[in-house]
């Protein structure tokens, strides 16, 4: 029996109309370029300001409870003036101010103050890194500054008592527990001390 | 030439006519073929684009437009900004809720007549009047006001403006202040 021709059966290729959906996308690059971030953000969060006036009495119960650190940085045109338990550090044991000479002077003496890095943050660090290690239940600091002092420095001031390797992003979400690494992370600002 | 030559000729002639008229009339009936462009390959680059946007948008709930020749200051900071009010502070103006509110003296500094004994006085009014609002509309859900007020300052902001700001928010009721600040690396 002779085998019948097989048909030619030529498939016909449907092509999905991809105009509409062109077009949504087309609008929605736009709408997402305008909504997007192109530097990464982040947050430091402060405490409010408090103003220097008369300090409160301490109370009997205060006074039996061991006495915390208070650590106070001042930012001053010429260097840091450090302060922890109420003494600047390095001066005569008792006096509460002891002089307006910096604790820490400047890493470039003679920088205009626009130059943002003329301040020793790497001292500063290792300053509040020996804090640490005698208080290591304290993570707050009092940071004052001049008044003419600019926010970058600021900002740079609190990195530097934070603990420039110190990552609390995910301690913040409750996912990880607090790095070694971090030191006074949680920045009162004080004002109308300068 | 003779006139059977010309008889020849002028046949050969006609029959080219003849041909080239009807390949013609062949060429007009044929449908017009429609030209087709390839979508495909532009398609995967826009999708590509689509979700890298997307991605982008989605990481922070807050998105922060700094103003015009605003320098944000850097830090070593990853916390995530967690929402808020912005309060756009340079040492041209300060903006809130995209209205300039107080327009700074050309040393950077606000106008000293606004301020009393730190308090700045218009911004202190657009402070209370969006403070109001917000706390009105907690209500109506039923939840708590956070009262956060989220600074994006400038990095050659004086620290007196810095100051005198937070303590405007503090008496038109904010309890919780963040500094945004651009990540560095």
């Amino acid at each position: 029996m002779a085998k019948r021709p097989r048909k030619k059966t030529e498939e016909k290729v449907v092509e999905a109309n991809l105009l509409p959906v062109m077009n949504i996308m087309f609008l929605l690059i736009p709408a997402l370029l305008m909504a997007m971030e192109f530097a990464s953000m982040a947050a430091i969060n402060v405490s409010p300001p408090k103003f220097s006036s008369a300090p409160s009495e301490p109370t009997e119960e205060k006074k039996e409870q061991e006495k915390p650190l208070d650590l106070k940085v001042f930012i001053m045109d010429d260097g840091y003036r450090v302060e922890a338990s109420g003494q600047q550090e390095g001066a005569d044991a008792g006096k509460s101010a002891d002089s307006s000479k910096p604790t820490i002077g400047l890493a470039k003496s003679g920088a205009p103050d626009t130059d943002y890095e003329r301040y020793d943050y790497a001292a500063l660090e290792a300053k509040a890194k020996e804090y640490k290690a005698l208080f290591p239940n304290d993570t707050t600091v009092k940071i004052s500054a001049e008044s003419n002092v600019p926010m970058q420095v600021v900002i740079w001031t609190m990195d530097a008592v934070a603990g420039t390797e110190c990552k609390i992003g995910k301690f913040m979400k409750g996912t990880e527990e607090l790095p070694d690494n971090c030191y006074f992370w949680q920045p009162i600002i004080e004002g109308g001390a300068g | 030439m003779t006139p059977e030559q010309h008889a020849l000729h002028e046949a050969a002639m006609k029959a080219f006519l003849d041909k080239k008229k009807y390949k013609a009339a062949v060429r007009r009936q044929k449908d017009d073929e429609e030209a087709n462009l390839g979508m495909t390959s532009l398609m995967d680059i826009v999708s590509i684009l689509v979700i890298y946007l997307l991605k982008s948008y989605a990481s922070d709930p807050v998105v922060i437009n700094p103003t015009a020749g605003q320098k944000i200051p850097f830090s070593a900071a990853d916390a995530s900004i967690q929402d808020g009010m912005p309060v756009f502070v340079t040492v041209r103006g300060i903006t809130f809720q995209d209205q300039k509110v107080v327009t700074m003296t050309s040393e950077g500094e606000v106008d000293p007549s606004m301020v009393q004994n730190h308090l700045i006085g218009p911004l202190f009014d657009a402070f209370s009047e969006e403070a109001d609002k917000a706390k009105q509309m907690a209500e109506n859900r039923g939840i708590e006001w956070e009262g956060r007020l989220i600074l994006v300052g400038d990095q050659s902001l004086k620290f007196s403006t810095l100051i005198d700001v937070l303590f405007t928010a503090g008496r038109a009721e904010f309890k919780e202040y963040t500094f945004c600040v651009i990540r560095k690396g």
